[in-house]
């Protein structure tokens, strides 16, 4: 499973962003996104603010849980005050090297039929989609290193309960070192967050709950 | 391809251009640059004649009237259909409920709209009419000049029945339509195979006999693929034709605008709905009625008759078994104005109604060939129905033609005389209203009373579950009660008899689609869905699926959205699954699919996200080549523009969404070559992100924003490539072949390519005096149109390509991966909380007096490529070998450039 984690401003404008992948399970917290995911990334958790929009009217908590899926990415939004949003996108990890985007280019063949009957099963259709275009990717960074990993029961399913509940512990250690960053009295809204320490913390919850 | 060493056209629109005097061809390119502007401008306006300048643009008008359909592009009727904003859209999702949205739609749409998806159901769902005709009247029609025979003649005008056409539902409550249209088919022809089932007797093709045929697909995937064809050609036509006009693509205003519909999708929905096989599934394309045309000329007509209606009968075997033959005759004698006495057709008409009925109709035409130059010859329109294959064939024709120099007009732009237009026009009037309609009213009420209601009553239910014990009882001979259909023979002959109750239920519902009744389709259809269920007839059961769930969609309705989608859902799914993975029916999945996306789009609301949500199924199971790939990319962004949202942050609405489904859809143009594509989307993301409220779009994010950039060098590049190619073109045939005009075209599009490259460079320029005075030129039109051309042009130009104005502070830009500008834009795009300010003047939302001054810069820039037009959209590929996301130039600085700009960042707020 592979993470990426946003900040987002009262403008759209990320506050803070960082890509972590599992740790558990022995991973190495590693996020396996290729150059392409990472461009998609933002423009997915860019457009689930759509959604964000709409569900906080609808929703009392400040964990508004699963709100959006592109493909096989899964967005979780928490809400703080003032309008600034936690947006986890997390994605399988069996397609954890995918830019989950399907080129046209490697779609020559319309006609092999995939089997997908619901919505949870198709993550077997963008593996195969996925080393298409891995393969078409250009940028070998190294971050995108070729191990297949094992899944862990959080990162297997994205919808379950034990995956909401590790989530909202997620968001709600990263929340309040979020609080005690804000404080510094040189901090103005909608200012980008580039304190290490924070950053730090926000990997050690990511290590500790994901 | 299309248009490769032609000589340029005399009718070339700049030379029909008052300001483009011929003489004046070694004029500088500044002055000739400026009839362009005006004219590609004033296209942008309603009433200013909007078509013409792009089909003339063309070298080969004739050619351009066969890619008319995606040519004359939405926008420019856009000015007078519905408005932006219109009520029947709101959030309510009451499209359908007064009929005012039709209405309103049909007003709009005198010339038939092109685009409207429900318009396109409407039309394409309707009855069809086999023709039977003997040798003699195609041999008349022929010295008309018509090679297809009375079909080819009468079918463009069936696709709009004149005057209104009343029809009673069921219940007895008429209703009146002005749009209603008819199908003319070729008796016989277009049928499908029953590939799934499993009795190889099923299986017949085409009967074997000496009629010209067509070669109809005999798999439905095969379909999807020409469909695809059909549009891949119509793109690099386009492609082609406006690679300096700018106007058939490349202005974007109907983008998002989502009253219009993209030509290429509507058409790609057309062509998907306009070959509708005959099958044994559906009943649309069976014929409802044959009409049997004798001429004046033959000697014994009353037998010739004879012999014409025994040859319909199924007992000849032209029609598959499972087609029922009780369909109405009806009885036409051409006569021919100029050699056939009148006293004796009128006598042999008599005759015919005594010896056939009322069925009857006597149709007086010229057998003599219409010239454009006679005075009342009218050109006969082409058929916006036909099939894909048809129309690939005549591309594939005028290619051909092209490349022989053989152009022949008269291929593609007949003529007939407005007396026979009439006549065949009062032809089909007086066939739909008083024979076909009140036949199938008649036919509509008898299955409904004798078949339908049985069912539906207490007994029916009763009857159906017995007769699914005695199903998984012993033997199904157990109960032959002539309700029953456990004898239906669907198990041994893997299709349903004409004459057993399913079929018949069938064939009711689909009358009652065709007829409008949604609300008898819609419940007749439901009770065939269980049934064939029972029977595992899946793809009769897929298609019945598919059926309920649009009528449904169709009809008024009365339940809130959310029990409605929740009921439709399982349809559209049992319909997808039945025909994609139980058939294996690419088409039918494609269409149910596709169609339900649409309807469901239209209805608003919750709809949108459920209609999203079958689009990105689609996508997922890669149905699609590349263009419908992409075009289905670009109706999810419209999908998602059109869910309104409330209040004054427009809370609820999609347009982040939607700007993000128009970056996907740009980058697959442009990993297709399609460039003009790829910059329509992508003015229609910026246009998106500009509405947003936040007023940053996605530019916060460098990956995201570096993709942009990538993608917009990815289409300047891909412009300029196919400029470049085809002045080396030019370079080298033009000289030799054109003369003097040719030498001027030339000097025009090279001076203008300098231009090209000056102002499509992304740093900041003063603008040129020539853009001045074209802009001084074109004010009036500026400002008695305010038209969405000049909005997308200035986001286009202002958001990302740089700032014309030069404002101290600049707004924050997407980092550009040009050389001139690659290092410092993070530095001083990033910018302190003042920026909201700045930006405001990339905002559409000050385009209109402002508009004055931006928006000739990249009119010009694609004016410059005009003259790549010779250029194919084939050759193109290898030339700009672009990945689809990034150029590589650009990944391999991208990290680089986003060190800097977090260092930028840094810098700034640290």
């Amino acid at each position: 499973m592979s993470y990426y984690f946003a900040i987002i401003g009262t403008q759209d404008n990320p506050l803070f962003e960082y890509e972590f992948g599992t740790s558990k399970q022995g991973g190495d917290g590693m996020a396996r996104f290729t150059e392409q995911a990472r461009q998609l990334n933002q423009f997915i958790i860019h457009s689930s603010l759509d959604i964000v929009e709409e569900v906080q009217w609808t929703n009392g908590q400040m964990y508004l849980k699963l709100v959006d899926r592109f493909f096989t990415s899964y967005i979780s939004c928490f809400l703080t005050a003032s309008n600034i949003k936690f947006l986890l996108l997390h994605q399988p990890p069996s397609s954890s090297s995918s830019s989950a985007l399907p080129h046209p280019s490697s779609s020559a063949s319309t006609s092999t039929p995939s089997l997908v009957s619901s919505s949870q099963s198709s993550t077997s259709v963008i593996p195969s989609l996925s080393t298409l275009t891995g393969g078409s990717n250009s940028s070998t960074s190294t971050l995108t290193g070729g191990t297949s990993r094992t899944s862990t029961s959080i990162a297997a399913n994205p919808t379950s309960p034990q995956t909401e509940e590790a989530i909202r512990n997620f968001f709600a250690e990263v929340y309040e070192n979020y609080v005690k960053a804000i404080m510094s009295p040189f901090y103005r809204t909608n200012m980008e967050i580039r304190s290490p320490v924070f950053r730090a913390r926000v990997a050690a919850a990511g290590r500790k709950y994901l | 391809m299309q248009s490769a060493n032609n000589a340029p056209p005399p009718n070339d629109p700049l030379a029909s251009l008052p300001m483009a005097n011929p003489t004046m061809k070694p004029l500088p390119s500044k002055q000739r640059g400026q009839p362009l502007v005006l004219d590609s401008r004033s296209h942008s306006q309603p009433a200013a004649q909007p078509t013409t300048p792009v089909r003339e643009r063309r070298t080969n008008p004739s050619a351009a009237s066969l890619f008319r359909s995606t040519l004359t592009p939405p926008g420019s009727r856009s000015g007078s259909p519905a408005p932006m904003g219109s009520p029947a859209r709101s959030l309510t999702g009451s499209v359908f409920g007064s009929g005012g949205f039709k209405q309103s739609l049909l007003d709009t749409a005198a010339a038939e709209n092109p685009g409207d998806p429900l318009n396109l159901i409407l039309k394409s769902f309707v009855p069809h009419i086999a023709i039977h005709d003997s040798e003699d009247v195609e041999h008349l029609v022929k010295e008309k000049g018509f090679k297809g025979g009375l079909f080819e003649l009468l079918r463009p005008f069936g696709e709009r029945v004149q005057g209104r056409v009343t029809i009673r539902d069921s219940n007895g409550a008429s209703r009146t339509w002005d749009d209603f249209s008819v199908r003319f088919t070729r008796f016989g022809e277009a049928v499908e195979d029953p590939d799934t089932l499993p009795d190889p007797r099923s299986l017949r093709g085409p009967p074997p006999n000496g009629q010209p045929q067509y070669n109809m697909p005999r798999k439905k995937t095969s379909l999807v693929q020409q469909v695809e064809q059909v549009v891949e050609k119509h793109l690099g036509f386009a492609e082609e034709a406006s690679m300096g006009a700018a106007t058939p693509t490349t202005p974007t205003r109907q983008g998002l605008d989502t009253d219009t519909t993209s030509p290429y999708y509507a058409l790609y929905l057309r062509r998907l709905l306009s070959g509708i096989p005959m099958a044994s599934h559906e009943t649309f394309s069976h014929p409802v009625a044959c009409v049997i045309a004798i001429s004046s000329r033959h000697p014994a007509p009353i037998e010739a008759l004879r012999q014409l209606y025994s040859e319909t009968t199924p007992a000849e075997q032209r029609i598959p078994p499972w087609v029922d033959g009780d369909f109405l005759r009806y009885y036409v004698l051409v006569h021919d104005e100029e050699r056939s006495d009148i006293t004796k057709s009128m006598q042999l008409f008599d005759q015919m109604k005594r010896h056939f009925g009322l069925h009857c109709h006597l149709l007086r035409i010229r057998s003599s060939q219409a010239a454009e130059t006679d005075d009342d010859s009218i050109p006969l329109p082409r058929s916006d129905w036909m099939s894909a294959s048809e129309e690939l064939a005549d591309i594939e024709r005028s290619e051909q033609l092209q490349d022989s120099f053989d152009d022949d007009p008269h291929l593609f732009n007949r003529y007939i005389f407005e007396s026979d237009a009439t006549a065949i026009r009062t032809f089909i009037r007086e066939m739909v209203i008083q024979s076909i309609i009140p036949t199938m009213e008649r036919n509509v009420s008898l299955w409904n009373d004798q078949v339908a209601s049985r069912r539906r009553g207490i007994s029916g239910r009763f009857m159906s579950l017995s007769k699914r014990f005695t199903v998984f009882g012993s033997s199904s001979s157990s109960s032959r009660s002539s309700t029953s259909s456990s004898n239906n023979g669907f198990e041994t002959l893997g299709y349903y008899r004409p004459d057993t109750p399913e079929a018949i239920m069938r064939r009711l519902a689909d009358f009652a689609f065709m007829l409008r009744d949604w609300k008898l389709a819609m419940s007749t259809y439901d009770l065939l869905r269980t049934d064939f269920q029972n029977d595992k007839a899946w793809k009769y059961h897929a298609s019945a699926n598919e059926m309920a769930a649009l009528s449904l969609l169709i009809m008024p309705q009365t339940m809130s959205s959310k029990n409605r989608v929740e009921i439709i859902n399982p349809m559209v799914e049992q319909a997808l699954y039945s025909y994609h993975t139980r058939c294996s029916s690419l088409y039918g999945a494609v269409r149910s699919t596709l169609l339900s996306l649409e309807l469901l789009r239209l209805r608003g609301g919750i709809g949108i996200d459920e209609s999203v949500r079958w689009g990105t199924r689609l996508l997922e199971m890669r149905l699609f080549g590349p263009v419908g790939d992409a075009l289905l990319r670009e109706r999810l962004a419209v999908c998602y523009a059109s869910k309104r949202g409330t209040g004054s942050q427009l809370w609820g609405s999609r347009r982040r969404k939607s700007a993000m489904w128009s970056v996907l859809a740009a980058q697959a143009w442009v990993s297709m070559g399609k460039y003009l594509q790829a910059q329509k989307c992508l003015a229609d993301a910026r246009r998106m992100y500009s509405l947003l409220p936040s007023e940053w779009g996605v530019q916060g994010f460098n990956g995201a924003s570096e993709c942009l950039a990538g993608l917009n060098e990815a289409v300047r590049e891909g412009l300029r490539v196919t400029r470049e190619y085809a002045e080396a073109l030019e370079a080298e045939g033009g000289h030799s072949q054109g003369g003097g005009t040719r030498e001027g075209e030339e000097g025009e599009g090279l001076g203008l390519g300098l231009q090209f490259d000056e102002s499509s460079n992304l740093t900041i320029r003063p603008k040129a005096d020539n853009q001045a005075a074209a802009a001084a030129a074109a004010t009036d039109h500026n400002n008695n149109a305010q038209t969405e051309v000049d909005v997308d042009v200035d986001v286009e130009q202002s958001g990302f390509n740089g700032q014309s104005s030069q404002l101290p502070s600049r707004p924050p830009q997407i980092p550009t991966p040009t050389a001139s500008s690659k290092s410092p834009t993070p530095e001083t795009t990033r910018g302190g909380d003042e920026q909201p300010e700045g930006f405001e003047d990339a905002t559409p939302t000050t385009s209109g007096p402002s508009s004055g001054h931006s928006p000739t810069r990249p009119r010009k820039a694609s004016m410059a490529v005009r003259t790549s037009r010779v250029l194919s959209s084939a050759d193109l590929e290898p030339a700009a070998p672009l990945p689809p996301l990034i150029p590589a130039r650009l990944a391999s600085t991208s990290g680089r450039d986003e060190n800097k700009s977090k260092d930028g960042k840094d810098g700034g707020f640290g």
